[in-house]
């Protein structure tokens, strides 16, 4: 079982020795269940962090803002920043790294483990206890998690109030890290790799646009799935108008013939646009955490369609994102033997 | 909207459907699932389905007035000539809308503020026109993060509604509350009887039992504006928003917030023709503020969230004597890493 | 081939519009040849020259779908014969995953198509173009990623 306190000292150590500039960790959430990202630079306030199954966020989303921040408040400070991994964040800071996003030894991976199970899906739990509200889940051995009501504790089956990715993950512990709590149990296969996506696969084509045109007519184009996404690092996205100043002189027909990928209006084509581009600009990026899909309001079953590239990565190209930080990258990379016989 | 005398009727919930059928001059609108966990406002298909049990919507309905995008005209021109405008303002067809919870008829009321008091806007005023709002008292607290009346609503506030509905047993208390909703009662001719002193009584219970479930308190409201421009400079912001990831959640789902963007959709480039669109933006994304120049103003998450909490607790109260937030709590229970706007007032709002 | 142009006309009077994204050194020379060899085949498919056919964002294929395209073709050298040596590789790759992914969200199969045409194939390019064209009109207007306009 993992030792929290273990960790806590650990982060308090670095802090003290003055080894990182912050820990980026979880803490407990006043607005709900699920816990919240936390950066800490003070010592004291180490205590705060916690490490359960309600810790779901890829922090390794923090390490691209932090560099964003960096950048912008011209800091000298040049000591690594640390941050608590899961076996998905982990994978995607080694993306981040494969990527040259940022070096080595500019980060301190704590690496935690998932204890064999992984973390909770917040929906599926609140329709399990049925309206009554969760205190607490803690994990609870491999298979099950310690859930807390008003009414005392319960322990439930794990796989039955599990994230989705979880239940699919196919390396639950850190691959890369500096320091790992936790047992290395990365042993489980609950579900078989890529089993939703094939599931969906078997939809004839026309069903396929039918459920999709109806989960792009929601869209909100409120961009979580792109802003919590560690690996939509662009400066500048295609759905953003940044680079369309419209100055005084700018005349109709220049308004015109400038290339506009994405309108800003909410319709199926413009959102169709987004996702694919977005699920396209993943392809052997994506490490499968899913945060695309958690945070979406509207419950569009954005791991779906990142997935189906994921599969394809692995099962075509073995490629696995996110397992060698010095291997080249999918698309940067090619065989004699990748599929020629769809070209004419 | 002038009040009138208030009239109160009672409507036996079996009797809904059959009201709702007299409506049907009226395209009606009722919360129902659009997916899985997903509340939103939808055409009411078959009356005798619509249950009015609902959680809070993952939308608030202001799309119905302030939709997401709106045409405000369309262009052409042919080169040489003079470009031709062709105004297109909203010609709806007269909607109901039922399930409103209070938290989001009194948001309406704050977008009739933006879009009514100091500048007219016909977009907007085209549609409110044709919009009738059925509240719905909440006798459970619809979702766990409410907390109206720590920002000065109620569970069975009338602002901003035409009806209000509060479920009793068996029945439903229905109170006019303007003269379009009075019609709307009429319409339904016979289904409501008039509420006799006993059922007065039962909805005073249940108001008062709805108030008195546990809510997050905002303490000393009144002072919260001042408190956060004396800590307008506070690193706190900074700190508070160091997990925010710059999403549109908050302000797109608040019913309040109705900050847009105004951009050209060319449909074709020779001639030159397409339309001039509203959408829905937010002071969240990096390119709110981003000036041609590439300067930001608001570069940071620290000062967005700043912008968010201000806009709605010092803004709009030193512009129009009233909180821009009604406490829906959908910011709170849908932001993807818990920044809770409560906590923020809590923290940089008390003096 | 003769009467590839009469045998676009079909019954409805659909005339596919093809967006063809054709390397320079090879496809796009490979359709100069087809036309100064008078080869005849369907004029639907517009042109557009592009350095390599690596240089292929997958943003062209999805905004030219988004554009009103009926169908979208990228043309490339065959492997081993790309002017940058291996361009033609990373394309193969790319473009593998683009159909895979517009297959899955339900664009019908038959609307995106790659091919290798070097500069020599005029005869092969009129085919590749012809036999598209004949595909698309099955299938009729695309519409699922079309922008209303």
């Amino acid at each position: 079982m993992i030792d929290v306190a273990a960790l806590k000292a650990h982060a308090k150590s670095l802090l003290e020795k003055g080894s990182v500039r912050a820990v980026i960790g979880y803490r407990k959430s006043t607005a709900g269940l699920l816990a919240e990202p936390a950066t800490i630079a003070d010592a004291d306030a180490t205590d705060d962090l916690i490490f359960d199954p309600t810790c779901v966020q890829n922090l390794a989303l923090y390490l691209v803002n932090d560099k964003k921040e960096r950048v912008h408040s011209r800091s000298d400070d040049k000591r690594p920043i640390a941050v608590v991994a899961k076996g998905c964040d982990s994978r995607a800071i080694t993306v981040l790294l494969q990527e040259k996003h940022f070096p080595r030894e500019s980060v301190h991976v704590i690496g935690v483990s998932c204890e064999g199970t992984g973390v909770v899906d917040a929906r599926k739990l609140a329709k399990k206890l049925d309206g009554k509200k969760a205190l607490s889940v803690n994990f609870d051995g491999s298979e099950a998690f310690s859930i807390t009501t008003e009414d005392g504790a319960q322990s439930i089956p794990a796989a039955e109030v599990m994230a989705e990715r979880c239940l699919e993950c196919r390396s639950a512990h850190p691959t890369l890290s500096d320091m790992t709590f936790g047992e290395a149990k990365s042993e489980r296969a609950l579900h078989a790799p890529f089993q939703a996506v094939k599931h969906k696969m078997k939809d004839e084509q026309d069903n396929r646009w039918a459920f999709w045109a109806r989960q792009f007519d929601r869209c909100l184009r409120c961009y979580a799935c792109r802003s919590v996404c560690p690996m939509c690092y662009c400066e500048e996205c295609v759905v953003d108008s940044i680079n369309f100043a419209v100055l005084p002189d700018t005349t109709a027909d220049e308004k015109a013939d400038r290339i506009k990928w994405i309108e800003r209006s909410p319709a199926r084509s413009e959102t169709a646009m987004y996702h694919m581009v977005r699920a396209i600009h993943l392809a052997g990026r994506c490490v499968d955490c899913a945060e695309c899909e958690r945070v979406c309001p509207v419950n569009i079953p954005l791991r779906l369609l990142n997935t189906r590239l994921e599969m394809e990565a692995f099962e075509t190209f073995e490629y696995n994102p996110g397992s060698d930080m010095n291997a080249p990258t999918l698309t940067s990379s090619f065989r004699d033997t990748d599929p020629n016989s769809f070209i004419r | 909207m002038t009040k009138t005398v208030a009239m109160e009727k009672m409507l036996n919930k079996a009797d809904l459907a059959a009201w709702m059928g007299k409506l049907d001059s009226h395209r009606l609108f009722s919360p129902a699932l659009e997916d899985e966990d997903v509340w939103n406002y939808m055409p009411v298909e078959e009356a005798a389905k619509v249950l009015l049990n609902h959680p809070n919507t993952v939308r608030p309905p202001k799309g119905f007035v302030f939709p997401q995008r709106e045409v405000l005209y369309e262009y052409s021109q042919v080169p040489g000539e003079a470009p031709v405008l062709n105004e297109t303002l909203p010609d709806p067809a007269p909607a109901v809308v039922f399930g409103v919870r209070p938290c989001d008829s009194r948001g309406l009321v704050r977008q009739d503020i933006v879009f009514t008091k100091e500048y007219e806007d016909p977009y907007y005023q085209g549609r409110r026109a044709k919009v009738i709002y059925v509240g719905q008292a909440c006798n459970q607290p619809p979702s766990p993060n409410c907390f109206c009346m720590s920002v000065g609503g109620s569970p069975c506030a009338e602002d901003g509604l035409d009806v209000l509905m509060t479920e009793l047993d068996g029945k439903y208390h229905v109170k006019a509350l303007t003269p379009r909703g009075s019609e709307l009662l009429a319409k339904g001719g016979e289904l409501f009887k008039d509420a006799q002193a006993a059922d007065k009584a039962a909805v005073e219970k249940a108001h008062a039992s709805a108030k008195a479930h546990p809510q997050r308190p905002i303490k000393d409201l009144g002072k919260v504006a001042g408190a956060l421009k004396a800590n307008f400079d506070s690193p706190a912001w900074d700190e508070m928003a160091k997990a925010c990831i710059g999403c549109g959640i908050c302000t797109f789902l608040c019913p309040t917030c109705h900050c847009f963007d105004i951009s050209d959709e060319v449909k074709c480039s020779s001639p030159c023709k397409g339309e001039r669109v509203r959408t829905w933006d937010s002071c969240q994304f990096p390119d709110f503020t981003m000036h041609t120049s590439g300067h930001n103003p608001r570069e940071t998450l620290g000062s967005r969230l700043r912008q968010r909490v201000c806009h709605k607790f010092l803004y709009f109260v030193e512009n129009h004597d009233t909180q821009q937030c009604t406490g829906c709590g959908r910011c709170v229970s849908l932001c993807p890493v818990g920044i809770d706007i409560v906590s923020v007032v809590e923290r940089l709002g008390q003096p | 081939m003769a009467n590839a142009v009469e045998t676009a006309k079909d019954e409805t009077g659909f005339e596919p519009k093809i967006v063809a994204f054709l390397c320079k050194w090879c496809s796009s020379a490979g359709s100069d040849l087809a036309g100064v060899s008078r080869l005849q085949y369907p004029s639907n498919a517009v042109p557009i020259t592009i350095m390599c056919s690596g240089s292929m964002s997958p943003m062209f294929v999805l905004s030219a779908f988004n554009k009103g395209a009926d169908g979208v073709l990228v043309s490339g050298c065959h492997p081993g014969d790309c002017h940058y040596l291996k361009g033609n590789f990373f394309a193969r790759r790319k473009i593998y995953l683009v159909q895979k992914l517009l297959q899955f969200v339900g664009l019908e199969n038959d609307r995106f198509r790659m091919s290798w045409v070097s500069a020599a194939e005029g005869v092969k390019f009129a085919g590749v173009v012809d036999e598209f064209v004949k595909d698309i009109k099955k299938l009729g207007p695309q519409t699922r990623l079309k922008a209303k306009r």
